[in-house]
């Protein structure tokens, strides 16, 4: 998905991570690979290695899943996962100051330097959907495993209606002028806009609804998806229209989806973009239905937007899918835990990893790398193999027979490298903050079903 | 700025350090330079001759009957609540650009700089009302009671505009002064990197999100209902103080002491000069009253809207300035009229053919004007150097 | 010129007292970026006189008066008046010191009505009564502008902006009055009329200094006058000596 950016870098948190790799953790990975006997007489270096956008406006969401993959490495050195070779981790930050955040240059310039060093065999990132627009085939020329926490892009793995809409154009082929590395731990939009059809037709009994989009690639593909999915469920549009980002008030449209019988509005696209002014706007209107948008507009700065009107209720009545609330999971009570006790020095909000939906993610992303890895030294004879680019293959190969139980969940790849632990959580604004209210998951042929 | 149109006859030139003939353009005699050579075109030019100058003659009227046109349009769409629902919306909108305008128009007037910096005094007016409002705790004095709401206006206002104006002025003795009697050029570029500055400042400052502004709240609740459409106190509040402002600025430029001044000044500067008048203080209050109409808008907009954002004049800006070069740039009055107008457009183009095209309707109606009639429905005269 | 290229009267040596002079330059230097409009100009106006400026065009009439009023600064030399130095005061200061100035162009307000146009003249005034008398003079000494006196200065005709141009200038009570080619494109009534009511000014103890391409007219007129060449004062003298002048004759009197 791409971030709404807030906030400012905070310096002393980022030089954090370069410290904590000393701290060690006592804790055991869930995997049951961990005994790693067979590889103890392993000798070489393995070097794994996260990109995030960790500064500039992006530094209240990036460094959650890299402290998270480090954590994961700090872990699998302690139990010995890789035997007698030594592990080592790389984090990148693909902010520039110039974008004031993630920046899709900066990105490619990362995975080039990483490719270039023979000992890597795998890095979990990017963040932002475009951000992985430009490092994918760059991973994929040399071959090395790239696992993101958090692209929400389905154009990056597989063809989809939207692609080739203008504000997307994405080419999925030429994405890969290699083979295909590219690995994702979080569902896809087609998956997100499947199951938000759903929730407007089905959960919130709308059979009529106006759809926004902000003209950028997440929210436009997330909405003319959604359109396609909900016509198939049997609602009707009954208009949509695409705002810039810098759309400062959005009653004209509003006032034309009331004329129109909307029941409710979509929102496709980032609360940076207007997500939250929409409701504000609604509630000015007098327009009591409801508003539901996807993962980019479940945060914080959504209710301070809705509520700035006249109206201080307005945020009551919106709804917004997002990745699934994994705090609330069984399997990730441990992983928050542990990365609270690594964490505890680090100054808030990056001592609690509960803060935001990624950090989880980025921890599973890593630790599947790592099993991966492991697995191609087992198999090698406890030895990586001979070759940079042999053990490049075979971890990718390793990646594709992943069955992974983590603080996610289970997770296992398609043949796009897509995981299949999918679902979603439908959140509500409530007293002022998102409340999850129930988490669905949808199968291949388009059922969604009520996970949790 | 002007107050009338149509003034035959010429005021001619060659000010101070200016080398400007002033001329009025005559709308008649606006149309393309043509070459008579090749035979095509020397059949086909009166043609477009004509064309032209029937458009540029009748572009007010061509206009209006665009826009009735989209408003019936409207009412075939969505009914009569429709389109009561988008007048409203048009008239909140216009009225914002309006005030706004009025900045642009009055400080080209004066020194013929389009003061690209103008959208940002509006967002850092926002900032001002909110930092005004929080500390001075006016916004439970607001919503107190009805008296309590006028004293934090009586107080918000006033306080935001003299910031704003000061800032105004400020920009004008920092980077404009020097460079009055340079070519054009530079003075538009020192405008456009004040912008830049202060959009920067105001990133840094206050984040790349909207800011609450805590205002939202003040007034409430709905006036009354014409048909299904809820007209709200705010809807009265935002097109009533504007008009209010206007009319003001009206009487005060018309009859004060300094706003025959600032007439003048815009019309002759070196005769504003041997009239015993100080340009720089003239200038400086053109500054000072074009900054603070875009903080009232400002006030105006935080009480509507309830957010402000670092950029969020810049957009804002742009469509303020073709509502100022629809009017007729440098009349005061055209500006007003042009912000509700551009309200219109804005709103009925994006409610008929979708908001996506609400901007690039705005920025081809100011081609459209460019083209057509520079001098803007109402006229004024253009200053062209020589 | 005379024979031996020296003035025919040579500029009055600096011998009357300080006061009596309203406009004093001393060997001015005038440029307009890297062109010299001015070399070197000498030129005082006495209390009470009428002086003319005569001079082909783009001798620096213009410029001179420009001078005096403070919209341009000499490179070199001094502008007194009154008898103190102007260096680095405003045209604005200088306008309220009493130097009223009726352009070149006339450059009325065109977008104010006659009235709005008379009134600003009287801009920097305070005294109310003072300026309704002075109105009241204009409109005496022009009554056209009375009957014009809402309509917008930029739709008057030739003559009638000349006298708004005129008049806006006395509005300011001034001292001293420059005028600066009143008589342009006006026809020969309106000329007559026009110097007719120069005279009256002058008859009520304002000092005048005029710019007219009619020399002769000018000359007669004024009491004394100077002859600009190229930038540089030519010739200078009483005016009937001017007058008599045989190089005036042919190069600016036609004779
Ligand atoms: N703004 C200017 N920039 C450059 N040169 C100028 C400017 N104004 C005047 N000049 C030049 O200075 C010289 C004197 O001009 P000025 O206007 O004083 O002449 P003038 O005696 O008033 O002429 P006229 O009788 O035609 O009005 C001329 O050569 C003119 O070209
Ligand atoms: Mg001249």
């Amino acid at each position: 998905m791409v971030k709404p950016t807030k906030g400012v870098l905070s310096i002393a948190s980022i030089a954090a991570l370069g410290v904590l790799a000393a701290c060690g953790t006592t804790s055991t990975p869930t995997s049951s690979s961990a005994g790693a006997t067979g590889i103890a007489g392993c000798h070489g270096t393995i070097t794994v290695a996260s990109d995030m956008p960790l500064t500039g406006g992006d530094a209240t969401d990036g460094p959650f899943p890299a402290y998270a993959a480090q954590l994961a490495v700090t872990q699998a050195n302690a139990n010995k996962l890789m035997g007698g070779c030594t592990l080592k981790y790389i984090s990148k930050d693909d902010s520039t100051v110039l974008k004031n955040g993630h920046d899709p240059a900066q990105g490619a310039a990362n995975i080039t330097a990483l490719a270039a060093d023979p000992t890597v065999m795998g890095v979990v990132g990017p963040f932002n959907s475009s951000v992985a627009l430009s490092e994918i085939p760059v991973a994929s020329r040399n071959h090395l495993a790239l696992i993101s926490p958090a692209n929400t892009n389905p154009c990056l793995t597989a063809v989809v209606a939207v692609c080739s809409d203008p504000t997307i154009a994405i080419n999925t082929a030429s994405l890969y002028p290699g083979p295909h590395t590219y690995f994702r731990v979080i569902a896809s939009d087609v998956q997100q806009s499947e199951i938000d059809a759903y929730v407007a037709y089905s959960v919130l009994k709308a059979h009529t609804i106006y759809v926004f989009d902000d003209q950028e690639a997440y929210g436009r593909g997330l909405a003319l998806l959604f359109m396609k999915y909900y016509k198939a469920d049997g609602g009707s549009v009954v208009g949509s229209v695409s705002l810039p980002g810098a759309t400062t008030t959005f009653s004209t449209q509003l006032s034309v989806a009331q004329s129109k019988g909307a029941q409710a509005i979509f929102f496709g696209g980032t609360t940076g973009n207007g997500c939250g002014l929409v409701r504000r706007d609604m509630g000015s209107a007098g327009m009591n239905i409801p508003l539901l948008g996807g993962d980019g507009c479940e945060d914080q700065l959504f209710i301070t937007n809705a509520n700035s009107g006249a109206k201080t209720s307005e945020a009551n009545g919106s709804y917004a899918t997002s990745a699934p609330d994994v705090t609330k999971l069984a399997s990730s009570a441990t992983f928050f835990s542990q990365y609270a006790a690594a964490y505890a020095s680090l100054p808030a909000p990056y001592n609690n990893g509960t803060k935001e939906p990624y950090t989880a993610y980025g921890y599973d992303a890593m630790n599947i790398l790592l099993h991966a890895i492991n697995s191609v030294l087992v198999g090698n004879g406890g030895q990586p193999p001979s070759s940079s680019q042999t053990f490049r293959d075979d971890v990718v190969a390793a990646l594709r027979q992943t069955s992974y139980d983590g603080a996610l969940g289970h997770t296992t790849f398609d043949a796009n490298g897509d995981t299949t632990n999918t679902g979603f959580t439908l959140y509500k604004v409530t007293n002022g903050a998102w409340v999850g209210v129930n988490t669905y998951a949808v199968d291949t042929s388009g059922n969604v079903s009520v996970k949790s | 700025m002007s107050d009338q149109s149509g003034t035959p006859g010429a005021a001619p030139g060659g000010t101070g350090g200016r080398t400007g003939a002033v001329t009025l353009v005559d709308q008649g005699n606006l149309g393309p330079r043509t070459s008579e050579g090749s035979s095509f075109f020397g059949a086909v030019t009166p043609i477009f001759r004509f064309l032209y100058s029937l458009i540029s003659k009748n572009f007010g009227a061509l206009l209006l009957a665009l826009i009735v046109l989209s408003i019936f349009g409207t009412f075939l769409q969505g009914g009569a609540t429709l389109m009561g629902n988008q007048i409203k919306n048009a008239l909140v909108l216009g009225a914002i650009y309006a005030l706004v305008a009025i900045g642009y128009t009055m400080v080209y007037g004066i020194i013929e700089l389009i003061n690209f910096a103008h959208g940002d005094v509006f967002t850092v007016s926002g900032f001002y009302a909110i930092f005004i409002a929080n500390t001075l705790h006016l916004n439970s004095l607001a919503t107190s009671s009805f008296g309590g709401l006028l004293l934090a206006l009586a107080i918000v206002f006033p306080l935001s505009m003299i910031a704003a104006g000061l800032t105004g002025m400020a920009i004008e003795f920092v980077a404009y002064r020097r460079l009055r009697d340079a070519p054009r050029l530079a003075p538009l570029i020192t405008a456009i990197g004040v912008s830049f500055l202060i959009e920067g400042v105001m990133l840094v400052r206050e984040g790349p999100d909207y800011v609450t502004t805590g205002q939202a709240s003040w007034i409430n609740g709905t006036a009354f209902t014409i048909g299904k459409v809820a007209v709200g106190y705010t809807d009265l509040f935002v097109v009533g103080t504007a008009l209010l402002l206007m009319f003001a600025l009206g009487a005060f430029v018309q009859r004060t002491r300094l706003g025959k001044a600032m007439r003048s000044t815009a019309q002759d500067r070196t005769a504003a000069l041997l009239c015993g008048i100080d340009i720089n203080r003239t200038i400086s209050a053109t500054f000072f009253i074009g900054s603070a109409l875009a903080a009232a808008a400002a006030v105006i907009y935080s009480i509507n809207y309830g957010d402000v954002k670092w950029n969020i004049g810049f957009r804002l800006g742009i469509i303020a300035f073709t509502a100022a070069v629809l009017g007729g740039i440098g009349n005061i009055v055209g500006a007003g009229v042009g912000g509700f107008l551009i309200g219109l457009i804005y709103v009925f183009g994006g409610s008929l053919i979708g908001g996506a095209w609400s901007e690039a309707l705005i920025f081809a109606i100011l081609v459209l004007i460019l083209t057509f009639r520079p001098v803007g429905l109402f006229g004024v005269e253009v200053t062209t150097r020589a | 010129m005379s024979e031996n290229g020296q003035p025919v009267v040579a500029i009055a040596a600096d011998t009357t007292t300080v006061t009596d002079k309203v406009i004093d330059l001393r060997a001015i230097d005038v440029y307009y970026g890297r062109v010299q409009a001015l070399i070197g100009v000498s030129l005082e106006v006495r209390q009470g006189e009428i002086v003319a400026l005569i001079g082909s065009n783009g001798a620096g009439k213009t410029t001179t008066l420009r001078t005096i009023s403070g919209l341009i600064s000499p490179r070199k030399g001094q502008v007194l008046l009154f008898g103190k130095a102007i260096q680095g005061v405003g045209a604005a200061q200088i306008a309220r010191l009493g130097v009223g100035h009726a352009p070149e162009g006339r450059r009325l307000f065109a977008r104010m009505t006659v009235r709005e146009n008379l009134d600003m003249g009287a801009y920097s005034r305070g005294d109310r009564a003072g300026i309704r008398t002075d109105l009241e003079r204009v409109y005496t000494l022009f009554p056209r502008l009375r009957e014009r006196d809402s309509q917008l200065a930029g739709s008057l005709s030739g003559g009638e902006q000349q006298m708004v141009a005129i008049g806006r200038a006395l509005m300011s009570a001034p001292k001293v009055l420059l005028l600066d080619e009143p008589s342009l494109g006006l026809a020969p009534i309106l000329v007559d009329a026009i110097f007719e009511v120069i005279r009256e000014i002058n008859a009520k103890g304002t000092t005048i200094l005029l710019i007219e391409q009619n020399a002769l007219l000018a000359l007669k007129t004024a009491v004394r006058g100077y002859v600009l060449e190229n930038g540089a004062v030519a010739l200078a003298g009483p005016s009937e000596e001017l007058i008599a002048s045989p190089d005036i004759q042919r190069a600016y009197l036609g004779m």
